[in-house]
């Protein structure tokens, strides 16, 4: 477990030399398939086929009751474009992604950076942080639904100072989309940080105090420094956000139940929830399930656009 | 600053140089300032969580009154022992302990050999590999779910099967079933490989001069580095495995298989929540997962990654 | 290229159709008995209700008791919730292997006994109905045939409090809409800035779905027409519509956001926070754990939701047999215990819902539950949701409808006119 000791500017072109002899070139390509093997066997077995399975589905109708299977083309996929309640779902998913997963991620890593300086009682400041995606959605939106209450609800109670006379959020479709991406921001801000804050370990410290002696404040260092070297944990914090947030669904269930106010906070999720387990018809679920998947593919590519260039190492 | 790479994880406050983000030196009431921020922001965060364990002490009558009270009018600490008895939560205690901690330790050794490779590890398809881990996660749920059921069930030789999976109940109602499917997350395998990138190549290079194999630069001086990421891994999956609640119920028929998160539903009843009980339970489920987040904490501490090469 | 592209598609459709094949299979059964008509084996319960470990031990109690009647058979119950119900039920179905005796919703039972998963259990309902109210059997019987037994029912009702229609001068409920609308005005009361401290009705403490159904019925509408054809949007369906969102919309006995079903901000009614309500009999049992002065001063009174008839919503838990059993006459027996006297009344006085058996109207729990008293007095009066084998993709469309209307987003005719259209689309198979 020795560290290695020092790995002057020198050995890097031997190494480079080196690096392209075949002998090594094979012994790491051998070493990289023992290495991927049982974790990608495991994911190709419990995540690839049911992932197979979800696409050849989406083309078959499939009577999970009945047991029968026919091939149906294009026929599910029709059905779900036509219907007007997976459009409004696909389009609220796309609001509460937009406004959800920026300002979460924003908020984290500012709070990761303030929390990775050497300050008493951090732990206690990290804790406090990450405490609300440890509670169990179900528990904590009781508290929430409190919070909402029309009438004496603290969010309302706070507006009334004010004099304004505050909407009736979970139950007002004007409100409810609102109330669960205020909750959502406050829940998922935590393991952002979490991610931000084992990241930051990662950039060393001479790079800091380079950009201190050039004279280059807190403020510039955070963006100078800091945030381009958190590139492959934003592509990471950004990638997963995407994905939880595309696929949320306890926020939405428990705040504003089957699809909220006149069905004003149904979500992709939420149909496909629906679609196979209430309408128990698991083909058009699959027909959802992929085009969530196409959506989430290509955010996934412009998302590396953005936050790219970590791709070699 | 000296190396401590192969030291144990040191507890804050770590006494360390010109911390990266220490706002430069910054004067006595800038401090005060960002203690103050600090604070505010931590009550926000856990205000609805004290609000939780108040209503944990309330009677059922006093949670449903109107307008609703702060402080339990008589502290109802009989509400824990009750939720207690409300099912066998000493049995399904044991069995999520049991399945996140085997999760965790499976995922963080897989996941981790895993997104290596495919950071560090030039071979053909690593791009595909890659895409493929990503693509993993993009299927929700309860897409999933009956497939995997189907695979769990037709799980050759087991349960009855014959070679072909046919006959028997493979996995189902069993320790496999409730371990084996979660235990390697795309997700896992994505973090460690974002964590393996930002690692300095020199390190590797270093090592391999110095004859070391290529299990060895993973085992012996990457991996040290990456404690950090390996807490958070760590972190997530046992979360998530406490947390989880549709596959175990859905895998196992017996009582004796079920997990927490099946106990702490049965609050909730068709026609009515026993929010106290529910309350109760939730904080007492909460209480390991912030142990071991007090605990995984300390190893986000400056100075594992670039304590080798400085 | 596109040849060999194709082919290895197909074989991967192939693999992923045999899977789900494969698992359909169920195989042999693995064990004996019961092939010469005794009843033996071991059989698999998946129940939703007995919940904890209270209702754990309620059902294992009785399960003794029909294990030593019937000496050959062992039952496994497998505990859920109503929440969790159709996950467990659609894997286990999909797998090839569901659950013996499966209790479950008076929705679920059209679309099961359609696609062939319930098993026939041979019985008439007239016969049935000597011992169970009439409308309960009818929530087990499709197309004529007895596919489940009815254990627990639950209801619609008008609840008011009685201390509030003194004080507003009121003296008996409402027998029609238009009472009913005037009375909820009637007892409404605001703050001078317009706050609202009482509602007069409340019409949003239950399900939208189920509230608008009973005033459907009391309407006189039916849900669907003796062809099968979507009839809520009739006249009377409208008025019934028209009637909910005038209470919010133009009367203002109520505030949307008021209270929400199943709120986790407390019973409204107990609060003294409503006046009258479109309410659930399980008001009952809430109320008696928020405000039990309520009921030991006799402030609680019931009604039938009346206009053209008196009607109330039934929902209910019956007993079903899988077609699949191996050991029918096993499951069968299960089935049948379970819909009998000991554990219906078990069942019932857990859960504080209504027995399905008349002879329970004396028992001692219904003695004391008023709500549940009143509801057995009015069971004929009780109509099913549901009827047609589409009822379950159906069902989810009418909560966003009606909100609609109450919301004042559509007009009750508009929006109920274009739940009928996709109840159509829905019915001809899309």
């Amino acid at each position: 477990m020795a560290a290695p000791t020092a790995a002057p500017p020198a050995t890097r072109a031997v190494a480079g030399a080196h690096r392209r002899s075949r002998p090594l070139g094979h012994e790491r390509r051998r070493a990289a398939y023992l290495m991927l093997a049982p974790g990608m066997l495991h994911l190709a077995w419990w995540i690839g086929v049911p992932t197979v399975a979800t696409f050849v589905l989406a083309f078959t109708r499939y009577d999970i009751l009945a047991g029968t299977m026919a091939w149906a083309g294009l026929d599910n996929f029709v059905a779900i474009f036509r219907d007007p309640v997976w459009w409004t779902a696909v389009w609220n998913t796309v609001v509460y992604t937009f406004f959800t997963v920026p300002v979460a991620m924003a908020i984290a890593v500012v709070i990761a950076v303030l929390l990775n300086t050497n300050l008493r009682a951090r732990a206690w400041y990290r804790t406090a942080v990450f405490m609300p995606h440890i509670t169990a959605t179900v528990a904590i939106a009781l508290v929430w639904m409190w919070m909402f209450e029309p009438n004496i609800g603290l969010f309302n109670w706070v507006l009334s100072w004010f004099g304004v006379r505050g909407p009736a959020w979970t139950s007002d479709p004007a409100w409810a989309m609102t109330s669960v991406i205020l909750m959502s921001v406050w829940k998922g801000i935590g393991l952002k940080m979490v991610i931000y804050l084992a990241a930051l370990q990662g950039i060393p410290h001479d790079l800091y105090e380079a950009a201190e002696i050039d004279g280059a404040g807190p403020v510039r260092r955070f963006f100078a420094v800091t945030l381009p070297l958190l590139g492959p944990a934003t592509f990471f914090v950004l990638v997963v956000s995407l994905i939880e947030s595309f696929q949320v669904f306890e926020q939405f269930y428990v705040l504003t139940p089957e699809g909220g106010p006149a069905g004003s906070t149904t979500v992709m999720t939420y149909e496909i929830y629906k679609s196979a387990f209430q309408r128990f018809d698991m083909s058009v679920a699959s027909a959802q399930s992929v085009v969530l998947f196409v959506f989430l593919l290509v955010l996934t590519i412009v998302g590396r656009r953005f936050t790219g260039r970590d791709d070699v190492a | 600053m000296s190396p401590e790479g192969t030291s144990a994880p040191v507890a804050p406050p770590v006494p360390s140089g010109p911390g990266p983000g220490r706002l430069g030196g910054a004067p006595r009431p800038g401090r005060i300032l960002l203690h103050a921020v600090l604070v505010a922001l931590s009550l926000a965060m856990v205000a609805p969580f004290v609000w939780m364990v108040l209503t944990s002490l309330k009677s059922h009558a006093e949670v449903m009154s109107y307008p609703p009270t702060v402080l339990p009018s008589v502290w109802q600490w009989v509400n824990y022992p009750d939720a207690l008895g409300f099912a066998p939560f000493g049995t399904y205690f044991r069995n999520s302990m049991v399945i996140a901690v085997s999760h965790t330790a499976i995922n963080v050794a897989l996941a981790a050999m895993a997104g290596y490779a495919l950071a560090r590890l030039p071979f053909r398809g690593r791009t595909p590999a890659l895409v493929f881990v990503l693509a993993a996660m993009m299927i929700p749920t309860f897409t999933k779910i009956v497939p995997q059921y189907l695979l769990a069930k037709t799980m050759p030789f087991f349960g009855g099967n014959d070679f072909l999976g046919r006959g028997g109940s493979g996995w189902l109602d069993s320790w496999w079933a409730l371990i084996v499917p979660g235990a390697v997350t795309p997700l896992a395998i994505f973090l460690f490989r974002q964590f393996y990138l930002s690692l300095p190549r020199e390190l590797e290079e270093a090592a391999r001069l110095d004859g070391l194999g290529e299990f060895g630069i993973f085992a012996r001086v990457m991996t040290p580095l990456m404690k950090p990421a390996i807490a958070t891994v760590a972190l997530i999956t046992f979360e998530n495995s406490w947390n989880n609640f549709v596959w175990p119920l859905i895998v196992t028929r017996t009582d004796q298989l079920r997990v927490i998160q099946v106990g702490l539903a049965a609050f909730q009843q068709t026609e009515r929540t026993l929010w106290e009980y529910l309350m109760a339970g939730t904080v007492l489920a909460t209480v390991p997962m912030i142990v071991l987040f007090l605990f995984t904490q300390r190893y986000f501490v400056q100075g594992f990654a670039t304590a080798g090469i400085k | 290229m596109t040849i060999r592209h194709r082919s290895v598609l197909r074989a991967v459709a192939a693999a992923a159709a045999g899977l789900v094949a494969l698992a359909a299979c169920g195989g042999p059964a693995p064990s004996g008995g019961g092939g010469d008509g005794t009843v033996s084996g071991e059989i698999s319960l998946l129940t939703p209700i007995f919940e904890g470990a209270d209702g754990a031990a309620v059902l294992e109690e009785q399960l003794a008791a029909f294990q030593a009647q019937h000496p050959g058979v062992t039952v496994k119950p497998d505990y859920t919730t109503y929440g969790k119900l159709n996950e467990k039920l659609t894997t286990s179905i999909a797998s090839g292997q569901p659950y013996d005796v499966m209790l479950m919703g008076a929705g679920w039972i059209p679309p099961f006994a359609e696609k062939g998963v319930l098993a026939d259990l041979g019985l008439e309902p007239a016969e049935l109905g000597a011992r169970y109210y009439e409308r309960a059997v009818d929530a087990g019987v499709h197309e004529g045939k007895v596919y489940a037994l009815p254990i627990m029912m639950d209801t619609r009702i008008g609840i008011y409090r009685k201390d509030l229609f003194a004080q507003a001068g009121i003296t008996e409920p409402p027998k029609n809409f238009a009472e009913l609308r005037e009375y909820g005005k009637r007892l409404t009361q605001r703050a001078p800035d317009g706050t609202l401290q009482v509602a007069g009705l409340d019409v949003l403490g239950i399900d939208p779905r189920q509230a608008f159904l009973t005033m459907l019925w009391a309407a006189g509408g039916e849900l669907f027409g003796p062809d099968g054809s979507p009839a809520f949007n009739s006249p009377a369906g409208v008025k019934a519509l028209q009637t909910m969102a005038d209470v919010i919309q133009v009367d203002r006995s109520e505030d949307v956001g008021w209270t929400t079903p199943n709120s986790p901000t407390g019973n409204v009614m107990a609060q003294g926070r409503a006046a009258m309500a479109v309410g659930h009999h399980h008001f009952w049992t809430q109320i008696q754990e928020e405000a039990p002065e309520l009921i030991a001063e006799d402030k609680l009174g019931f009604f039938v939701i009346t206009d053209e008839r008196p009607a109330m919503f039934q929902g209910g838990t019956l007993a079903t047999v899988s077609a699949q059993s191996k050991h029918p006459e096993a499951a069968r027996a299960l089935a049948e215990f379970l819909a009998s006297e000991g554990p219906v009344l078990a069942a019932n006085e857990q859960r504080g819902n209504i027995p399905s058996l008349k002879s329970l109207e004396s028992s001692e729990f219904v003695q004391q539950n008023g709500a549940i008293q009143f509801a057995m007095q009015n069971f004929e009066h009780a109509h099913s949701e549901g009827g047609v084998p589409q009822w379950l993709e159906i069902r989810d469309k009418f909560k966003p409808a009606i909100e609609s209307a109450l919301l004042g987003q559509k007009s009750p005719q508009q929006a109920l006119d274009d739940l009928a259209a996709e109840a159509s689309a829905a019915l001809a198979g899309r």
